[in-house]
């Protein structure tokens, strides 16, 4: 339906080039092959985490418990791999419908008790965090038994092959063209307004150069990771999920007004319910990335990681109110979120600093929300 | 403090588009309760809004007069300084405060920039004995009733030095007992030179204790009368009084089958309040009932809870289409055929931010969807008819529906509605806030529809909409059917006489 660059999103692309022009200056090792992918990875765990929180938000409803939650079922397939012997993908499908039926639950008290989201899911990030530390006994617990792989590991360090990654990337490229044209030529026929050829040339063209760039880099170094992977698919069935099916529209309706949204005779209460039980689903996804990534479950996994997926809402122009967001948007925020953290590692910089940049960035991001959605 | 003659000499207030009040003469004199009557729309509360400084000096023509001097007041707290207060009909007042500290919230006398309690509930003692009310002034307010908190907020006002006072429908939200309570100490306040403004659509209320009545109509002063030698029907006929013109094309369409049967509802609000009592009514195929009754008389709670969004049912049952509903939603509702049109189309009917089509389609998305994906064709071709149909004016279906006109924006609620094609509609006031044009479009839409077989409830406050467009017309009194009638040589008076008393 946006047919038009926003001051917003041009915005956005803009303070990520310079963040990271600023970074590649610092630091040239920020634009190295190796860093890049490295920035992926991070970027695609965070993102998955932020996409969720864009279905908890959009219908205007908070989730602090996630990183908590990140920790804990992440944990959980960790131990039921490296202490009881589980075949992995089993151990992994078992953690993650245990997240949903405890997501479930959460937005079951939210709307069938009234108790405010921020409530409910600040217990849980307690909740999450004890039992989490009882889950791996406050010890380090590898996701793989011995030198081996397995694909709980393999969700971080599996790399396409370099012509698998050429093959997706022109997939993608034909892709974005055909829908580009559908869309045109629909949009046209409904009488609505066209951007010019050459906007829609220009889209197009900066994506599929955007596209290969990140192929050929990518592949200079171990190739696309699994993890992209992973995020391109969920951020397409989210953005198909906002945008094309009567779920996402009638989240936008519950977050703008919940009382017209009612009227209209739309069942609220279940689709709040069923925006947590899939946040619940991401949440476990997001656990076993991210503690693939470190290599094993420790008692830091998670932390403060609600609050980066939430800040990369915001920041990607998700209005905290509910009714406003898209997962280009999420995308965009999570990428200057990371680019940021990963940066300021590089440099070396001290984690007092890093925590006060990442709450001045929220900070930031908070009040421009404010300052955008009073105009 | 002596109290004075306060005068409104020939207010003329508009708004855009709207003429609010067109000349009004209004004088309280020292020491008298003086009623204001009129319609809804009359311009009461605009008058209420000019005499308390809520539209400034300067807003309006015409002036103030307190004694003999001309009053320039340019907001409440203006308006506070020289002895007004108005106490409207939402309580001001903190519910986690005890009485006492109600009554000096805001002027709390310190020593020190100490608050001396001490003072605080001695003078609150005081005062509530100065006008014989037995409230403890350490009473939590909150755990008080209505009627009594409705109390504390005069006493309030009367501690704050006011002498005259405007009560805007105090006693809407009490029980009998209460508003008997309320009545005696609005009189005793006459007593003490103190001098009272009194809106109240209950004209039992306003004729017990009111020393004048004055009259709105449409916007201007139509008469004052003296209490003691006037009556019921003289003041009804003063506040209708006026002619229905060819403004409602209503053509009448042969009736078919009972579309909706509603028997002995007795419904309680969410405090277990009792709202609505043993109701009953039916409507037809290509009829249009329309319901009237003064605000709070339970009108559109009554198709709300019919409509499955509001309320607690005790008894009663309700029908649609042979179909029993109980404990149904809005979205079961809709799916057998009923929709609701509600009465403020900003907080109930529209999605403001989002696009004309987002807001058309919005109830019947299910119409159009495959297993998982809308049809975004199927959709457009649907929007499109309707946008079409309704004759929106804006741009295309993409226009953001909160920068269309009230009128194009209650077509868009009205497009959503029929899209799901309904069988019974609900269209609680559906011509408020929309000039004149728009409003012979909906009259038109609603023969067409009644034409094509459906049922149409309409909850009108204008009488003349009722009389104009109405087949058969119920009114409701505080929660009860004040009168069914048959739209047959019928008049405004008895259908005011209907609102004003229920059976």
């Amino acid at each position: 339906m946006n047919s038009k660059l926003s001051t917003r999103d041009f915005s956005m692309l803009i303070s990520l080039l310079i963040i990271w022009i600023i970074f590649a200056i610092l630091s040239p090792t920020f634009v190295s092959a190796r860093n890049l992918s490295i920035l992926m990875i991070e970027f695609s765990i965070i993102a998955v985490l932020a996409l969720g929180m864009l279905l908890i938000i959009l219908p205007g409803h908070i989730d602090l418990s996630v990183g908590s939650g990140v920790g804990l079922f992440g944990g959980i397939a960790s131990v039921l791999v490296f202490q009881y012997n589980w075949n992995a993908t089993f151990a992994m499908l078992c953690s993650l419908l245990l997240a949903v039926v405890v997501w479930w639950l959460m937005g079951a008290l939210v709307v069938k008790q009234k108790i405010p989201a921020f409530i409910i899911t600040l217990g849980g990030l307690l909740i999450f965090k004890g039992c989490f530390w009882l889950v791996i006994q406050n010890a380090t617990i590898p996701v793989v038994k011995g030198g081996n792989s397995n694909l709980y590991s393999l969700l971080t360090t599996y790399y396409l092959p370099a012509t698998v990654g050429y093959i997706l990337c022109f997939a993608i490229i034909a892709g974005v063209i055909y829908r580009k044209i559908v869309n045109r030529r629909n949009r046209h026929a409904y009488g609505f307004e066209v951007e010019s050829v050459e906007i829609s040339f220009m889209k197009v063209f900066v994506t599929a150069q955007g596209a290969l760039l990140f192929v050929l880099i990518s592949n200079q170094y171990k190739g696309i990771p699994l993890s992209i992977v992973i995020l391109g698919a969920l951020a397409i069935f989210i953005h198909i999920l906002t945008e094309h099916t009567r779920f996402g529209r009638y989240l936008y309706a519950i977050g703008s007004n919940e009382k017209a949204a009612f009227i209209s005779g739309i069942p609220v209460e279940r689709l709040v319910i069923m925006s947590f039980a899939i946040m619940g689903g991401i949440v476990a996804l997001t656990g076993f990335m991210q503690t693939a990534y470190a290599g094993a479950s420790t008692t830091t996994i998670g932390n403060l990681m609600e609050l980066d997926a939430i800040a990369a809402c915001v920041i990607g122009g998700t209005s905290l109110k509910g009714g406003r967001g898209n997962v280009m948007g999420v995308l965009f925020g999570s990428l200057i979120m990371v680019s940021l953290l990963n940066g300021m590692t590089l440099l070396a910089i001290s984690p007092e600093i890093k925590f006060i940049t990442r709450g001045t960035v929220l900070t930031l991001a908070v009040w421009m929300d404010i300052r955008l959605s009073n105009k | 403090m002596e109290t004075l003659n306060f005068t409104a000499k020939n207010i003329v207030k508009k708004f855009p588009g709207v003429i609010a009040l067109g000349g009004v003469n209004f004088e309280l004199r020292a020491g008298e309760i003086h009623s204001i009557c009129g319609e809804n729309g009359a311009g009461k509360s605009t008058l209420i809004k000019v005499l308390s400084g809520i539209h400034a000096h300067g807003s309006y023509e015409g002036s103030l007069h307190l004694g003999d001097k001309a009053l320039v007041l340019s907001s409440l707290k203006d308006a506070e300084q020289v002895g007004i207060t108005v106490i409207y009909q939402e309580l001001a007042l903190i519910e986690d405060m005890t009485v006492a500290e109600n009554i000096f919230l805001g002027r709390e006398p310190t020593h020190n920039g100490i608050i001396d309690w001490h003072r605080i509930y001695k003078e609150a003692q005081q005062l509530l004995n100065q006008f014989h009310i037995n409230i403890d002034p350490t009473t939590r307010l909150g755990d008080l009733g209505v009627g009594q908190q409705q109390l504390v907020e005069i006493v309030k006002a009367l501690g704050k030095k006011s002498r005259i006072l405007i009560l805007d429908e105090p006693t809407s939200a009490l029980t009998e007992k209460e508003v008997e309570v309320l009545l005696s100490i609005v009189k005793n306040l006459r007593t003490q030179g103190i001098s009272c403004v009194y809106i109240s659509h209950k004209l039992e209320e306003v004729f017990d204790i009111s020393d004048r009545i004055t009259i709105l109509r449409d916007g201007q002063s139509i008469t004052t009368l003296e209490a003691k030698q006037t009556n019921r029907d003289e003041v009804i006929h003063y506040m209708v009084g006026r002619e229905i013109k060819d403004l409602f094309p209503r053509k009448k369409t042969s009736v078919g089958k009972t579309l909706l049967k509603v028997n002995d509802l007795c419904v309680h609000n969410d405090e277990d309040k009792a709202v609505l009592h043993d109701i009953s009514l039916e409507v037809k195929a290509g009829e249009v009932l329309g319901i009237g009754g003064l605000m709070g008389s339970g009108r559109s709670e009554l198709l709300l809870h019919i409509f499955g969004a509001w309320g607690k049912r005790r008894n009663g049952t309700v029908e649609m289409n042979g179909q029993l509903l109980q404990n149904h939603t809005p979205t079961q509702s809709i799916q057998k055929g009923l929709v609701m049109v509600s009465e403020d189309r900003k907080l109930y009917g529209l999605i403001l931010e989002k696009d004309i089509g987002f807001n058309q389609s919005l109830s019947s998305l299910k119409s159009f969807s495959s297993m998982f994906l809308i049809d975004s064709e199927r959709e457009f071709v649907a929007n499109d008819k309707f946008f079409k149909s309704l004759r929106i004016k804006a741009p295309n279906l993409e226009s953001i529906v909160e920068n269309l006109s009230g009128g194009n924006q209650q077509k868009v609620v009205l497009g959503k509605a029929l899209m799901t094609d309904p069988k019974v509609v609900f269209l609680d006031e559906p011509t408020r806030g929309i000039d004149v044009g728009a409003k012979l479009e909906v009259y038109e839409l609603m023969n067409q529809l009644t034409e094509k077989g459906y049922a149409v409830i309409m909850i009108s406050s204008e009488l003349p909409e009722l009389l104009g467009m109405s087949d058969r017309i119920m009114m409701l009194c505080e929660g009860r059917v004040g009168g069914t009638f048959v739209n047959e040589n019928l008049n405004q008076q008895q259908l005011m006489a209907a609102a004003m008393e229920a059976k």
